[in-house]
């Protein structure tokens, strides 16, 4: 177990120095106006060449990188060149919102795919015909559709919800809760037909195989049958699913936190990007990396717990 | 029906969440119903850099700024310069040396005072920084103390735009003490009619101003509390102002019908021009361009209502010319130089000796591939082949200012004549990166530049002549779509983006 878990960690950190030495390698060929940019249209070349030399602009790609990978690996991500803000601390106030948003979401489609699919799976008729015409919709109604939908309905007719929000770690729960409710429906109804789908096939799968007959046979009850034996067996395909959409839900929730303007680590990423931040978008690229290794690990954590067969492989 | 245990447990935590979501909502709401109110939130298009003064931009970021920190000269809503720090100024004879006379009742957050040594300590650091506006203290020469309460400014030549720059960002006065520190950049340190409640700002999202207490001028504190709430978005802004979560924002065309129908105000100016700069005079990269034929050619070549309806569903005015009517150097007449007429575009490249045309390059960037797509479309037509490169919009600028393309489209703002020749038009003007000029252009300049009060009457010459020579293909100036909702009311400001925070008011 203990190997299992260092191999898989070894495995991330080599990932996470490819991952960002190509970032680092991509950002490198788009830097020649950062400084102009930084300063403005109105400094002079000299000033222009001073900043370069100060942000060490001036240096080949490879001294850059072991530069900027010699202050991370000591826990000091610089500061953004744009705002001066320590890059760590622009990370800690946005990454809360980011996760929160992702998180809920992720813990109620799981929950409720689980319940609609298994729903679907055993009852068939009806429920069945409505999940799957549902996953249809779902998945083509993009989640920013239903941000705006929800947004019309929920904060501009009712006024049950904000708008728009700024939350910060400091904020308090309740604002959290309001501001997060509408963002997290977004993308739960989006999220979650497909995950039922998953969950549905791969319940009726395992429903259909001898062992269920046989504990069928041996009297015991539909519902053991059900939760201890088919569901734990079904599990790792849907939990697949759920660590998939996760990592997209990083990606997507860009256009969620526009809509709705929170301070996440969406906004960050897009703005730091198109001004050539690199220390800022190294920082974003380094925390998610690290959020989707440490996603990776913990399903395969959990699929070996539920199947011992995968330990054994 | 009947309802077990579970369910009514069920219904009570959902009334429950929704009576303390409708208490929570209710203060987008806003108070009392007649009440005047005291809160204002402005839903901004840009986030802030930093407080630092020398990083002060003139546009979208001026209200974070006003907030905290006061200038020298303030500019009321038509644009006539009023006092603010200074109580007064005058211009020697050959309008070189500036001399101002300070209040003595201004002290910053942190207990200094603003005299004449503070003002002379901001002015220097403005030009020493080379902030992004440094260009407003390109004439600066020197700053003197001449008591405590006076300062002379001398310039190494006039400047007609000097004392409307002291209203923008040269003009905003910070703690001496503050002043280039890392500290002024999150926390500001002014003496403006604001202060930055930092407990209730959220970097990058939301900024909380509260009234300073003991201000000199309680007419700029029309509010307890002032949030502008940065949403880049216009989908956010609309849904923001549409729901009441801020008072007043920046919407375009179509969002801005949106607005409309749940009976916003619209309070329109005319700020930007859009259209074509026509850089490459001398026609160094595209040699075509040199002839002035090709150039006039241009401008025939497009049919500017039905681009203004199409692109903006008509939210603008249709002009030839790059200044404004409130400039001071428009000119009626000229708006009928170029009227809609291909055949002429096409008899007017003959002449010039392209009768089949010639290849053009022109950058686009996010927000311009509607209209880059449209001038590629209206100049095919009179057989010129437009090029169309995507570039990244932090490259948009830079790249034009390298002289890196021949036209490119853009929106400028239509600025005082002194400064809109400065922008665009002289040799060291920013959107003249081929530096063109003639001898008889520069005659005209330097007569605006030394025309002291009647500047904007010699700019009219400047503007006939870059019109008649087709330096540029102006389209329309386009009609900004600030909204505001009932609780407040505003005052648009001349020549700029946003309303500066002094033109906000509580609705009677």
């Amino acid at each position: 177990m203990v190997t299992f878990i260092l191999r898989k960690i070894a495995s991330g950190v080599v990932v996470l120095a490819a991952i960002s030495f190509l970032t680092y390698f991509l950002l490198y060929f788009s830097s020649a106006n950062i400084a102009r940019n930084i300063l403005g249209e109105f400094a002079s070349q000299e000033q222009v060449t001073a900043k370069e030399l100060e942000l060490g602009l001036d240096q080949a790609l490879l001294p850059r990188f072991f530069a900027w990978a010699g202050h991370a690996l000591s826990g000091d991500l610089g500061t953004s060149w744009f705002t001066s803000e320590p890059v760590a601390r622009a990370l800690m106030t946005r990454l809360p919102v980011t996760l929160a948003v992702v998180i809920t979401s992720i813990i109620c489609i799981a929950i409720i795919a689980t319940a609609i699919g298994m729903a679907a799976a055993v009852k068939r008729g009806w429920i069945d015909k409505a999940v799957q015409g549902a996953a249809v919709i779902g998945d083509a109604i993009p989640s920013f559709v239903m941000a705006i939908i929800l947004v019309t309905v929920f904060a501009i007719q009712l006024k049950l919800f904000p708008a728009t929000s700024s939350i910060s770690p400091d904020s308090g729960a309740s604002a959290w809760v309001l501001s997060l409710t509408l963002p997290v429906l977004a993308i739960v109804i989006n999220g979650v037909t497909s995950a039922a789908q998953q969950i549905r096939s791969a319940v009726i799968k395992q429903l259909e195989k001898d062992y269920v007959r046989t504990l069928r046979s041996r009297g015991i009850s539909e519902r053991e049958i059900l939760f201890k034996h088919v569901l734990r067996s079904a599990a790792p395909a849907g939990l697949t699913v759920l660590s998939l959409q996760f990592i997209g839900m990083l990606g997507g929730v860009v256009i969620i936190e526009q809509i709705f303007a929170l301070p996440g680590m969406g906004a960050l990423a897009v703005q730091s990007t198109t001004m050539g931040d690199i220390p800022l978008v190294m920082g974003v690229v380094l925390y998610t990396v690290v959020i989707v290794i440490i996603v990776n690990l913990l399903v395969d954590l959990i699929n070996g717990w539920l199947n011992p067969k995968v330990r054994v492989s | 029906m009947k309802f077990g245990p579970k369910s009514t447990v069920m219904a009570v935590l959902t009334a429950t969440a929704l009576a303390l979501t409708a208490c929570g909502g209710g203060a987008g709401g806003g108070g009392n119903a007649g009440a005047p109110a005291t809160t204002l939130t402005i839903g901004q298009l840009q986030d802030l850099v930093s407080f630092e003064p020398a990083d002060a931009h003139i546009g979208h970021t001026m209200p974070y700024y006003q907030a905290v920190y006061d200038t020298l000269i303030r500019r009321a809503p038509d644009g006539t310069l009023e006092p603010m720090v200074a109580e007064s100024w005058t211009y020697n004879a050959d309008n070189t040396v500036l001399t101002l006379k300070l209040r003595t009742d201004v002290t910053f957050s942190d207990g200094t005072k603003l005299d004449a040594a503070a003002v002379k300590a901001n002015l220097d650091h403005f030009k020493e920084a080379k902030g992004r506006d440094a260009y407003q203290v390109a004439s600066l020469g020197s700053v003197a103390v001449v008591d405590a309460s006076t300062v002379a400014v001398t310039l190494t030549a006039q400047d007609p735009a000097f004392t409307y720059y002291l209203s923008l960002a040269a003009g905003i006065m910070g703690s001496p003490k503050a002043l280039g520190t890392e500290a002024i950049k999150t926390v500001p340190d002014g003496s403006g009619p604001y202060e930055l409640d930092a407990k209730n700002t959220v970097k990058g999202s939301q900024y909380v101003f509260t009234k300073r207490a003991n201000y000199w001028d309680k007419d700029l504190q029309k509010f307890d509390k002032i949030t502008m709430k940065f949403l880049a978005d216009v989908t956010a802004r609309t849904n923001a102002i549409v729901s009441g979560q801020v008072d007043a924002t920046l919407l375009d065309p179509k969002t801005g019908k949106q607005a409309d129908a749940a009976g916003l105000t619209l309070n329109d100016s005319q700020v930007d021009w859009q259209g074509l700069l026509l850089m490459d005079r001398d026609g160094k990269v595209t040699p075509e361009m040199a002839n002035p034929k090709v150039r006039q050619a241009m401008n025939f070549a497009f049919d500017r209502k039905t681009i203004l309806d199409q692109q903006l569903l008509g939210k603008g005015t249709v002009t030839n010319q790059v200044f404004g009517p409130e400039s001071g150097a428009y000119l009626p007449e000229l708006d009928n130089s170029y009227p809609y007429d291909p055949a002429k575009a096409k008899a007017l490249l003959a002449e010039a000796g392209y009768p089949n045309g010639f290849t053009l390059k022109i950058p686009t960037m996010t927000g311009f591939e509607a209209i880059t797509a449209t001038i590629q479309q209206q100049l095919g037509d009179i057989g010129i082949k437009v090029q169309i490169e995507t570039i990244p919009q932090a490259n948009y600028v830079p790249d034009l200012a390298a002289a890196k393309y021949s036209a490119a489209v853009f929106n400028l703002y239509q600025a005082e004549p002194w400064v809109a020749v400065n922008q665009m038009i002289s040799t060291t003007a920013l959107y003249n990166p081929f530096k063109s000029t003639t001898p008889e252009l520069a005659d005209l300049i330097t007569k605006v530049q030394n025309g002291g009060e009647k500047s904007a009457e010699e700019a009219k010459a400047v503007n006939k002549y870059v019109t008649e020579n087709a330096w540029f293909v102006p389209f329309y100036r386009l009609d900004q779509m600030f909204y505001t909702n009932k609780k407040i009311t505003v005052e648009p400001q001349l020549q700029q983006a946003i309303p500066s925070i002094y033109n906000y008011a509580p609705a009677k």
